[in-house]
């Protein structure tokens, strides 16, 4: 459902990849690196090796405290502004893990410590404290699309002047039990992922990642636009064979981007029918406009992705200079997906699409203010 | 002020009712067959959710805090061969894509929380907010096991949905209105179904700076 009423200015925003900050992970995509690499998929436990980018000297394994919290740490020392959390600032944590990892470590140790950040509350409750923000800290969770819920969300609020900032928080840190369950659904195996190209099998990655942005309105450099959602509740992991999810969900941005010249930052995840069928869609949305997808370096951050490439996607209109679509090779699945990186000069939007289960869809067009 | 009329509202209390009783009251309200990969919460969720017909342009606002804690449990009891159909009935918002996708339902706006102390307030303004003109707001929590051993489930098993409109309609059940005031205060999930399974009236703070009224006809 498209929702006009949700065009807000981003006032900061950033990320944190295995590569590090949002500019650090740009240059990295630029220069063509790739963060994946083969892991055991239960990690001390053993199994199958699959590609997964973990932030470095982060072991798949979950501790406790987490080791994932020293980097939602540093991510959170670049947030401006305080007071997040009070009736005016209100915090949007968003993500499909949070600290599942410690329910896998609980139930395979026995070790009662691994429960404290277990679940949605509990979780996000630890890190309000950790982090110092007051109680207005709502959670959103629906897998792949939740951080493009919790943007949604947080404009709603500033749109209606119920909040004059608010702050989405977004994380998703690897562990056996989110790497086991894709490895079950055999999409996460031993190859690497090459999202939008054809090639026999299709394989994704996983990465560990955590993004933020600040909205306000009127203030700020970026605007969030066109934002819109789409359940098609076809099957929890296939998507309807016509495409019409994809081309449903891109309404909003497709009436945002009138007269604009824009580029199309996809969810690219490395499966087969899922990218032809986002390919396709975008293609018939945004004729001509080069199609990227960067999960076949940095892995699918989940949860989190939306707010990760939302960080890129903003380094990257900064920079001139947008980063192809990553991943090994293969034959491209339609003549708009760009393999290598390109100036961006000439386009002044871009359109940032994220899927989940269920055949949830969400997009959004980001543009200068 | 946000503030929106309550419609229509289905609750489920089952008390004590273990999972299995639980099955054999619903699937009667499902089709034959469709109930066997189900979860408890994805039962009563989808039967509440399904008696107000969902349809495409609701937005639906998903509220649980622990949501599919069997699965979950049961997930994790399945490593070191984990179950692929445990792994997708686990994840956050399964019990409302239990029904969806049975019905091949599509709906533009689903908006699946958590929440702990303030789940209430955060669950009523996302749906107060919501610009459809009818918000489905739906939730509920299963009664966990070894979970709940740890304080990562439900001690209670419950469910609820209610049909939030703008604009008054013949039958209305309610009103709820949410207003800025000076003070503290909050509101779980559990104590929100219970004043909705009593059709309890209510003012007060359910959270800081914010108060809501509730009111019955």
């Amino acid at each position: 459902m498209a929702d006009p009423a949700a065009s807000v200015q981003v006032a900061a925003c950033g990320c944190i990849t295995p590569f590090g900050d949002a500019a650090a992970t740009y240059a990295a995509l630029l220069r063509g690196e790739c963060a994946l690499r083969p892991v055991a998929v239960l990690g001390r436990d053993g199994g199958d090796e699959v590609p997964l980018a973990l932030i470095p000297g982060r072991s798949l394994d979950e501790t406790a405290p987490p080791e994932w919290l020293a980097a939602v740490r540093r991510l959170s020392e670049s947030i401006p502004g305080g007071d997040w959390g009070s009736p005016g600032r209100p915090v949007f944590v968003t993500g499909s893990n949070f600290g599942v990892g410690g329910l896998y470590a609980l139930r395979r140790t026995g070790d009662s410590s691994f429960a404290a950040w277990g679940a949605f509350p509990t979780c996000t409750e630890r890190l309000r404290a950790e982090l110092g923000w007051g109680p207005d800290v709502s959670i959103v969770s629906h897998a792949c699309v939740s951080a493009h819920l919790g943007l949604l969300l947080a404009s709603r609020l500033i749109w209606a002047g119920v909040a004059d900032q608010a702050l989405v928080l977004s994380f998703d840190f690897l562990s056996p039990f989110v790497a086991g369950g894709f490895h079950a659904l055999k999409i996460l195996n031993s190859a690497f992922p090459a999202p939008y190209r054809e090639r026999e099998s299709g394989a994704i990655g996983l990465g560990d990642g955590a993004g933020f942005a600040v909205l306000a309105r009127g203030r700020g450099d970026w605007t969030l636009a066109g934002q819109g959602l789409y359940n098609e509740m076809h099957h929890f992991t296939a998507n309807r064979g016509d495409g019409s999810g994809f081309s449903q969900c891109l309404a909003g941005a497709t009436a945002a981007a009138q007269g604009r010249r824009v580029w199309f930052k996809g969810h690219g995840t490395g499966t087969l029918d899922a990218g032809r069928l986002e390919v396709a869609a975008a293609q018939g949305a945004f004729p001509g406009a080069p199609i990227v997808g960067w999960k076949g370096s940095l892995g699918h951050t989940l949860g989190s992705c939306g707010l990760v490439e939302l960080a890129i996607a903003i380094e990257s209109v900064r920079g001139g200079r947008t980063p192809g679509t990553a991943g090994a090779g293969g034959r491209a699945m339609g003549e708009s997906v760009a393999l290598e990186s390109f100036d961006n000069g000439a386009f002044d939007a871009v359109v940032c699409a994220s899927n989940a289960f269920g055949g949830a869809h969400a997009a959004f067009l980001l543009c200068h203010a | 002020m946000l503030e929106r009329h309550i419609e229509a509202l289905v609750t489920d209390d089952p008390g004590a009712e273990t999972p299995a009783e639980g099955r054999s009251r619903l699937k009667g309200h499902f089709p034959a067959g469709a109930t066997r990969r189900m979860t408890t919460l994805g039962l009563m969720v989808g039967n509440a959710l399904s008696e107000l017909d969902p349809g495409r342009d609701d937005a639906i606002v998903y509220a649980s805090g622990f949501a599919e804690s069997c699965a979950l449990e049961s997930f994790l009891d399945s490593f070191p061969a984990p179950s692929p159909t445990l792994f997708q009935t686990s994840i956050h918002p399964s019990a409302v894509q239990q029904l969806m996708i049975q019905r091949q339902a599509p709906v533009g706006e689903l908006l699946p929380l958590s929440g702990g102390s303030l789940f209430a307030f955060h669950a009523l303004r996302a749906s107060l907010l919501s610009p459809a003109r009818r918000v489905l707001l739906c939730g509920g929590e299963e009664r966990g096991t070894w979970l709940l051993d740890h304080g990562l489930a439900s001690d209670r098993t419950y469910a609820f949905a209610a049909s939030l409109v703008a604009d008054k309609t013949p039958g209305a059940l309610g009103r709820v209105r949410l207003d800025r005031a000076e003070g503290e205060g909050g509101l779980g999930l559990a104590a929100w179904f219970d004043l909705l399974r009593g059709r309890t009236p209510f003012a007060g703070l359910i959270a800081p700076g914010w108060r809501m009224e509730m009111e019955w006809l």
